[in-house]
């Protein structure tokens, strides 16, 4: 058996006493729901209303759910890290004497969005300032101050870039004339080539 | 009088650049007529005329022309008044006449006296593309990319992902207003980057094609 990614500490034991008391019938949408936001580092998987109504279905105390939900979040946490496959999830599962069950329950749950879960980690770059928007305009010049008639075609490029610190989107605007821009997309062109030989 | 004076009493409202910060009403309109009186003879007038019609020329195509004028300035023996007037005449004239397309006043101008043929020259000659680049340029707009600098990599690990393998571009942008933006582009930004790029190429293209831009001034 591979070597296990979840110790059986004092805080997984109790846990994994709670989770076994949930009804089985609720339990896959509780997972299915923390799979979903899982990859948002800023969110709970649930508000605050949204746990309430927990606790009284599940009818736990508020501590003890945040327990469970915090469990699970770890156990499915791990199983993306190590990109586990269903089997050795349900193994895992076993060995920290989850139910039946409820182990099926995770590994379905894996199965059905496990990659797309990973996908999503994978997508999550960690960088000060990130590209997010693309806007253009493109303009045709017909005169300015020191050109009574022009025709000059111009594309104003709108970058929104994203910052970590602020939150703020920032706009970066440039300026395009028709041979600006063919070298910018030789550029763009050029990295792509080198993309295309990582795979 | 000549289209020349006309344009110049046009231009008046607006900011003068270089040289011609110095020009006032008087000067300016004066300047064709000090040009032809700096010297009655012919010969002597064209050689002045080339020595500082290049140097005009320089300046429009937005180059410092502080030295070779200041030259100009010790050896000529016209007067710094003559010179500035000069100077910011023939550069207003200049500019003027290059902000009007060729065909409007073609005819005109073969008409004109001998001494204007410096002047044609430049405004018809193979300056005038250079001239109109740099005008275009220096022109009021956004700013373009002076440089651009990237990088590739490739995630291995991640806090969250013991094998990621992502990768992604790190791009550093250096605009002409002196900015520098650095920012990272996950992959599928950056195809949708690529794509608008060639799609705004493709509509260039297009929009070039099109009679619009086919109609003679």
């Amino acid at each position: 058996m591979a070597a296990p990614i979840i110790p059986e500490s004092g805080s997984i034991k109790k846990a994994v006493l709670l989770i076994n008391m949930i009804d089985t019938g609720k339990f896959p949408r509780l997972l299915s729901r923390i799979l979903q936001k899982l990859h948002l580092k800023a969110e709970s998987s649930f508000s605050e209303e949204e746990e309430e109504k927990l606790q009284a279905a599940f009818s736990v105390e508020k501590q003890d759910l945040h327990l469970v939900l915090e469990t699970i979040s770890f156990i499915l946490e791990q199983a993306v890290y190590h990109n586990l496959k269903p089997a050795i999830l349900q193994q895992q599962l076993e060995s920290i004497h989850l139910d039946q069950d409820k182990a099926e329950a995770f590994v379905s749950a894996w199965t059905a969005a496990g990659q797309d879960t990973i996908e999503k980690f994978r997508q999550r770059i960690l960088a000060p300032q990130k590209l997010e928007t693309i806007g253009w305009q493109l303009n045709l010049q017909m005169a300015q101050s020191t050109q009574a008639k022009l025709k000059s075609p111009q594309v104003v490029l709108e970058l929104g870039v994203s910052n970590e610190d602020s939150k703020k989107l920032e706009k970066v605007f440039v300026e395009f004339s028709h041979q600006e821009l063919f070298e910018f997309y030789n550029k763009l062109e050029t990295i792509q080539a080198q993309l295309d030989s990582l795979t | 009088m000549c289209i020349w004076t006309n344009n110049i009493v046009k231009v008046l409202g607006s900011p003068l650049a270089f040289g011609a910060r110095i020009a006032s009403l008087v000067t300016v309109q004066t300047a064709p007529e000090m040009y032809l009186d700096i010297d009655p003879e012919g010969s002597a007038q064209k050689s002045e005329s080339l020595g500082l019609l290049p140097f005009v020329v320089s300046a429009l195509e937005g180059k410092d022309c502080k030295e070779p004028m200041r030259a100009i300035a010790e050896s000529s023996d016209l007067s710094e008044e003559q010179l500035t007037s000069l100077i910011s005449g023939m550069y207003t004239l200049l500019r003027e006449a290059l902000r009007l397309p060729i065909s409007t006043f073609k005819q005109e101008v073969s008409t004109r006296k001998e001494f204007i043929m410096d002047f044609a020259s430049v405004v018809f000659g193979n300056r005038r593309p250079v001239v109109e680049a740099t005008t275009l340029k220096q022109g009021n707009r956004l700013p373009s990319v002076n440089d651009i600098k990237w990088r590739v990599d490739v995630a291995i690990s991640t806090s969250s992902l013991a094998r990621a393998l992502q990768p992604s571009i790190l791009m550093l942008l250096k605009l002409s207003d002196g900015t520098a933006h650095r920012f990272e582009v996950p992959v599928a930004k950056f195809q949708e980057l690529r794509y608008n790029v060639a799609l705004i190429l493709k509509e260039m293209n297009d929009l070039e094609k099109r009679s619009i831009l086919k109609i003679q001034d």
